[in-house]
């Protein structure tokens, strides 16, 4: 029995400060930790429909992104399962329209990825800035804790830290 | 007056487009095509070190996400003087060739086909039928009336969970869609499989071009791709070209010939006058001379008399469009001074500026390509076109039209990815003889000027760049979108999109799915939200298009 495919799919805006902590978590993962060959950790940016044919290649969906929830800023979120649709159309951004479209348009290919979305709420969204705010900044530590859980709740193997951080881009691809 | 129906569109990608027709007794009577979006990218630009500018200007979009970057460097090439090696050369065209192939699938099924096939009618179908209906037209290696059923069941669970994602916001049962419910349910069905063909083929990006969207493998001088030019590499890219190619000639032409008989009254809708190729995919190293898709004008529909493409001739209005100022000037004289003042549509009323060549509006794009190499008796091109006449049993004078553009765009896709063959074989001819050359070194000059001319998926795409003390001094770029989507110029000469719209029937101004197939047929990378206004009770009616 082949191991489930399991995405860690970053996705935000890195230009509009919180917009950006999903792209940023994602970083923090790739650059610390090694995974099992069935996890991969992607930085998914703002591509919305570009992503369909990585999203429809995978069993398993952990997303991570900025969630508007009406909460106080620096909430997390978990959400999962219905609730998916309903949680995303409420956002304003437009990457998370393209998300969702993916998922719906995912469907129509067949049964899609089981889909867990874990987010926090943004404080700034509106600066154009590279940098996260340092409230969000400060939960990305929580935000990388949250997908462990995840990956440990769909049964992944051992997840090493890096003795030095790892730069993605120097070393050579096997294809 | 008479009524006016604002198109207003919320775009994801590149920019917004508004387009507001009037209508009288049913007829479309005028047009203003308004962008709704800045793109300052020639302003940052300026100053910088020329080789940064193809990296920025491919972030200009994330659709045709290689083909600023393809003109940008042969813009530098061009005002160095850089001759690339014939791998380069041969690298280019592949991807371009996967371009064309990616967008084009993608702009047919999920861009327009919704404009003409009913999704909610195919719930009618039967599943049988479809099965029948479906060997008959298409060699598609799907089928059969349990594939039909399940694709059925698929659509209807959408439908029935009030989810209908894709399917959302359109005109459903508007009386303007003519196809069976059979036709429906297989276009539907082949809209799901053109889905998960497009997720495959833009892989032939990230093989040559190290990924998609924007790719990194092209610099001024060649490609940088010399570790892909490998046997197991080439052969990957064969292959997806391969499947990518079947889907087309089994599956995107005949849908699009069984889409096309229910609709012949679209042969006679959405025409323009004056069309424009700067040819694309040289075949040698002689350059645009040697075009597997050559360049020309064509003036008043007058295919007999197919004219040589002078650069020279263009220019861009700014009269109508927010800038500053009312002069015409050449792209290298070409300035961008954004001055927003108001929609007016007797006045300033769109970013897009008004290019015109020759003083005259022409429309650019698949129908330019495929009518100059028609025009001009390109063997292959011609049999293509005449055949697909002949299947129809509709004269040439249907080219000119809404349908014959969308047509003109299979049959390119189709004719472009033959060629590939051709190129993947060149290339392998190339490094079996020891030849894997990919760059050709050169210096920046203190001072050079050079353009880019490229005929890309939706359009002739040109970039001028002007280098002084090794620094972009000016940089300008003229996009086939501002050709076809341009507004008025000084002497108030409409734009194509303008022009086409004009005379077509509007059945029900609430639900204007009339325009849409008209714009779509453009391909502008829009998805729009449609307001209408009745100037009686100014109500405002919000329609979501796709």
């Amino acid at each position: 029995m082949a191991k489930p495919r399991i995405l860690v799919l970053g996705v935000g805006n890195i230009l509009f400060r919180d917009e950006g902590v999903g792209v940023r978590v994602a970083e923090a993962l790739e650059q610390n930790y090694e995974f099992p060959e069935n996890v991969t950790v992607m930085d998914g940016g703002t591509l919305g429909l570009n992503l369909l044919g990585t999203i429809s290649e995978t069993d398993h969906l952990i997303v991570v992104d900025c969630v508007r929830n009406g909460g106080e800023s620096g909430d997390l979120y978990r959400i999962s399962g219905d609730a998916i649709p309903e949680r995303v159309r409420a956002k304003n951004s437009l990457h998370q329209v393209d998300l969702l479209e993916s998922l719906t348009l995912c469907q129509a290919l067949g049964p899609p990825p089981k889909t867990v979305i874990l987010g926090v709420e943004p404080l700034d969204m509106e600066t154009m800035a590279l940098d996260l705010t340092d409230l969000v900044n400060s939960k990305i530590p929580d935000l990388m804790e949250m997908v462990f859980k995840e990956l440990k709740r769909l049964n992944v193997g051992e997840i090493t830290k890096r003795s030095k951080p790892h730069v993605p881009g120097c070393t050579s691809q096997t294809h | 007056m008479g009524q006016i129906i604002t198109i207003d569109p919320v775009t994801r990608i590149e920019g917004h487009l508004r387009i507001e027709v009037e209508v009288e007794n049913g007829i479309v009577k005028d047009a203003w095509s308004s962008g709704q979006m800045f793109r300052g990218i020639e302003i940052i630009l300026q100053g910088r070190d020329p080789r940064d500018a193809p990296l920025f200007v491919q972030r200009s979009c994330g659709v045709c996400t290689y083909v600023h970057y393809l003109s940008s460097v042969e813009a530098i090439e061009d005002a160095v003087g850089i001759k690339i090696p014939d791998n380069a050369r041969i690298i280019r065209n592949l991807l371009h060739g996967a371009q064309f192939q990616h967008d084009h699938i993608v702009h047919f099924y999920h861009l327009h086909a919704l404009d003409w096939v009913d999704v909610v009618n195919a719930l009618k179908a039967d599943p049988k039928a479809t099965a029948t209906l479906a060997d008959n037209v298409s060699n598609a290696p799907w089928g059969g009336a349990s594939y039909f059923k399940r694709v059925q069941e698929r659509v209807k669970s959408f439908v029935d969970s009030g989810q209908l994602g894709p399917f959302a916001n359109a005109y459903w049962g508007h009386p303007a869609y003519k196809l069976s419910p059979e036709a429906d349910l297989m276009a539907v069905s082949h809209y799901i499989e053109a889905l998960r063909v497009q997720a495959r083929a833009a892989k032939l990006h990230a093989i040559f071009g190290a990924k998609n969207p924007h790719l990194q493998s092209l610099v001024a001088g060649g490609v940088t791709c010399a570790a892909d030019l490998k046997p197991d590499r080439v052969a990957e890219f064969k292959y997806l070209w391969k499947e990518t190619q079947e889907f087309v000639k089994n599956v995107y032409i005949p849908d699009v010939l069984a889409v096309a008989s229910f609709y012949k009254d679209w042969g006679a809708i959405g025409g323009t006058s004056n069309y424009l190729a700067y040819g694309d995919f040289p075949q040698t190293g002689e350059g645009s001379s040697s075009d597997l898709m050559p360049g020309g004008t064509i003036f008043r529909r007058k295919l007999s008399d197919v004219k040589k493409m002078d650069e020279d001739k263009i220019t861009e209005h700014v009269a109508r469009s927010w800038y500053e100022g009312k002069k015409d000037l050449h792209p290298y004289k070409g300035v961008t001074e954004p001055n927003y003042t108001d929609y007016d549509r007797e006045d300033r009323y769109s970013w897009i500026k008004a290019p015109r060549y020759d003083g005259k509006s022409m429309e650019v794009g698949p129908l330019s390509r495929v009518l100059v190499a028609y025009g001009k008796g390109d063997p292959g091109v011609k049999k293509l076109v005449d055949d697909t006449l002949a299947h129809l049993s509709v004269p040439a004078d249907v080219l000119f039209s809404t349908l014959g553009r969308t047509a003109a765009r299979a049959l390119e896709t189709v004719f472009i990815g033959n060629a590939m063959e051709t190129w993947l074989n060149e290339l392998v001819g190339n490094l079996t003889k020891g030849d894997d050359s990919t760059y050709t070194p050169w210096e920046m000059p203190d001072k050079g000027m050079g353009r880019g001319l490229n005929d890309v998926p939706r359009g002739a795409l040109g970039h001028w760049i002007e280098i002084d003390k090794g620094k972009i001094k000016n940089y300008q770029y003229v996009v086939p979108s501002t050709w076809n989507l341009g507004p008025r110029d000084a002497k108030g000469q409409i734009g194509p999109v303008e022009e086409a719209l004009i005379g077509t029937p509007i059945a029900d101004p609430k639900r204007p799915v009339e325009v849409l197939r008209t714009v779509h047929s453009f391909d502008p990378c829009i998805a729009c939200a449609i307001h209408v206004i009745d100037p009686n009770s100014n109500e405002v009616y919000k329609v979501k298009a796709l």
